[in-house]
């Protein structure tokens, strides 16, 4: 939990692009996978894009985040999830400045994991070529059939390297230039939401592999970005994951155990459309008390009350309209806190962000 | 397999007859009410994905009682082929009629329009009559739509992951939140006029509340508890079944995948054929023992691609070295309006079987590379 600035000491230049609650929301959700809990709001409102980035960039939790992308990126979810300390330690590492994302994607290529996941030579040169460097193995037959030799033992030159196993296998495609193009490709689109600029890609890529440490600046240069500016401005789908998570925290404060969080996320995921299942979960979540909140009655301004609930959850005012219906609700006998809330989690507007 | 007459209901002069004309009285009306004699008026298309031989499917009858059953009541492909060797792309290429390059680990929709997008936007279905169901995962909800601008997710199927929805830990979780509170109508009444006013123009409440009806009442059908080495399978045909037998969907499809496990298991491999089988026989059974369905429905069954010629080291089957064993597969088509015992040697392919049913549903896969299968009437 990042619920202070503990980094702040790093930029010196003064606050900018002060922090609303949509823009705080959004951020967090981006960077770390979930909105801000009630201290966060506190502790960052008003403040700049630039401070709470150096707090929150390279941290334990930022790394804890990326991992899960990167591993659902590969699909190693579910049965394929991996369990060894190893893989568990590599966010720890990533935070010491042990490991760069390079050494971590390649440490995961190297798992019983993704070796289940992948199983035979084929389909793991295949995975390898595209997953790791972007390549399309139906134009790059020869590569494909090279990396098999050298899954099953054989010595050849694969993707321009010398390799003669499996591990080298995963060793060359990560060590490949197209590695880190495609990494950065893949990277920016998952947090800026939209494609890489073509021109501004070959450049970030040359960074990353001269030197994976990179990989933070990067990041936020992004974040600091005119794009992102743009991405502010429009809403995007939230993911199954993402949305357990904010669910939680936008209604208990807290995530949710890994126990509650995998299995709801592997059921969303299950639905091309989840509003259904999501429409379960709000509703269940709220009936079961976990959401601290008050009785129709002790609520003493509903305006305000609605008011504050769009903010924090849409982050915008309520319409009239909206206002009107909602106030209105609460003023009938049936009409619960609940009912109100229902409503905004389930609005398509809440799953996109 | 015992050759007969085929039935003269569905010969290719009608087909031509009726493309011609139901592009546009589509949606004015069912397609099909225009062709009298036509009686498909269902249609179940099972993706026996993962890769799936020949060898032990229609080579192997004794593995699969079922699918023999219905190919010889119907209209067997034997020489099927493939569209790519990665099961994502090829079991989207079956969805979209057009042979998909896709990455093995792919998790996007395809730019192509899929059969739901063309039947619920041309043909005029309602989201609640087009269905897939699958065992894959994440990926695998990737079928219901794809990116085209003049289709996409308004026109997609109701799409359920068997395994994703249906589990243990899933049930267990929402055990521990509890039951969900009935909600009065005046409540109701209360939160509809503020969805009203956040979103007026929303017209897809009453299939949310749809599924989400049925997804709280599968969830105590005992779907959950499906184990064994086809679970994740056994799980998208049960959902199916279930689905076919409530619902009655014009459209259900079925994706599976667990075949895969002969990477490492030729055993399991075989294992899993034979229980989904068993499962296939359990939605066949109930189409054949409800009258309204089994004079309307027609099956479809076939695998995405097959498996290597050969044993790997670990006495299992890979997918990669171009053979035909790989290359082509075995399906088949049942119905009313097929011809029934007749083995069929032309070569076709899996991108074929999408426009045929389009054409079922009286409209055109306008982008689609297949073409009608041949000699099915």
């Amino acid at each position: 939990m990042t619920l202070l600035p503990k980094r702040l000491q790093q930029t010196e230049a003064p606050p900018a692009r002060a922090l609303g609650l949509g823009v705080l929301r959004t951020l967090y959700m981006d960077l770390l996978g979930r909105p801000p809990f009630s201290a966060e709001i506190q502790a960052w409102r008003g403040r700049g894009r630039r401070e709470w980035l150096d707090s929150v960039l390279g941290s334990f939790e930022f790394w804890e985040h990326w991992l899960g992308e990167q591993l659902y990126f590969f699909f190693l979810i579910d049965n394929f999830r991996p369990t060894s300390e190893a893989l568990g330690n590599l966010s720890r590492k990533l935070d010491l400045g042990q490991l760069s994302v390079r050494d971590a994607v390649h440490r995961i290529g190297l798992s019983s994991s993704f070796e289940l996941r992948n199983p035979g030579a084929d389909t793991f040169v295949t995975v390898a070529m595209e997953q790791f460097c972007g390549l399309r193995v139906e134009k790059n037959q020869r590569e494909l059939e090279i990396g098999k030799s050298l899954y099953d033992g054989k010595p050849g030159l694969f993707l321009g390297r010398h390799g003669s196993s499996q591990s080298d296998v995963v060793h060359i495609a990560v060590s490949d230039k197209r590695f880190a193009r495609s990494f950065v490709a893949r990277e920016y689109e998952r947090l800026v939401h939209q494609a890489v600029p073509k021109k501004a890609l070959a450049g970030w890529a040359r960074s990353l592999q001269r030197e994976p440490g990179e990989y933070l600046k990067l990041v936020r240069a992004w974040v600091l970005s005119e794009d992102y500016d743009g991405r502010l401005q429009r809403r995007v789908a939230q993911s199954g994951r993402l949305f357990i998570r904010t669910l939680f925290v936008d209604l208990t404060d807290a995530l949710p155990t890994p126990e509650e969080a995998e299995p709801l996320r592997k059921a969303l995921d299950g639905l091309s459309d989840s509003a259904p299942l999501r429409s379960i979960l709000v509703r269940l979540l709220l009936d079961s008390g976990a959401a601290d909140l008050p009785k129709r009655e002790e609520i003493r301004d509903p305006s305000l009350w609605v008011g504050s609930h769009y903010q924090r959850l849409l982050g915008r005012e309520p319409r009239k309209s909206e206002l009107d219906a909602c106030v209105a609700t609460l003023a009938h006998p049936e009409g619960r806190p609940e009912t109100v809330l229902y409503a905004l989690l389930t609005s398509a507007e809440y799953h996109r962000y | 397999m015992q050759p007969s007459q085929p039935v003269p209901s569905f010969n290719r002069r009608r087909f031509l007859e009726f493309g011609a004309t139901a592009g546009a009285l589509a949606l004015a009306r069912p397609a099909w009410a225009m062709v009298e004699e036509q009686k498909t008026r269902r249609v179940i298309l099972i993706a026996f994905a993962g890769g799936v031989r020949t060898r032990e499917t229609f080579g192997t009858p004794e593995n699969v009682p079922n699918l023999q059953r219905l190919a010889d009541e119907g209209v067997y492909y034997p020489k099927m082929r493939t569209a790519n060797r990665g099961h994502f792309g090829a079991a989207l290429s079956i969805f979209t009629g057009v042979g998909q390059q896709r990455g093995i680990r792919e998790n996007g929709r395809g730019p192509e329009p899929t059969l739901f997008e063309y039947l619920r936007k041309d043909a005029g279905l309602s989201a609640g009559d087009v269905w897939i169901t699958t065992s894959g995962g994440p990926q695998q909800v990737n079928y219901s739509h794809g990116t085209h601008t003049d289709y996409g997710p308004k026109y997609a199927a109701n799409t359920l992951d068997g395994d994703g929805i249906f589990n243990r830990e899933f049930k267990s979780v929402l055990t521990s939140l509890g039951k969900p509170r009935e909600m009065p109508e005046a409540e109701k009444g209360l939160l509809e006029k503020i969805r009203e006013a956040m979103d007026p123009d929303s017209d897809d409440a009453e299939n949310t509340a749809r599924v989400e009806e049925y997804i709280l009442a599968e969830l105590t059908r005992g779907t959950s508890d499906v184990r064994g080495a086809n679970a994740g399978d056994g799980k998208a045909l049960r959902v199916a079944r279930n689905l076919i037998a409530l619902f009655k969907p014009k459209l259900t499809a079925v994706v599976l995948q667990n075949a895969d496990t002969a990477h490492g298991s030729y055993n399991g491999y075989v294992e899993v054929i034979r229980r989904n089988d068993a499962a296939i026989g359990e939605i066949v059974e109930t189409v054949t023992g409800d009258p309204d369905l089994a004079e309307s429905t027609a099956i479809f069954v076939l695998p995405e691609f097959g498996r290597d010629r050969d044993l790997n080291s670990r006495r299992g089957l890979d997918h990669g070295d171009g053979s035909d064993d790989l290359n082509f597969v075995g399906g088949l088509a049942w119905g009313p309006d097929f011809a029934r015992g007749r083995v069929v040697q032309d070569e076709v392919r899996t991108i074929d079987v999408m426009p045929t049913i389009c054409e079922l549903f009286g409209t055109r896969a306008k982008r689609a590379k297949g073409k009608r299968l041949a000699k099915l009437g």
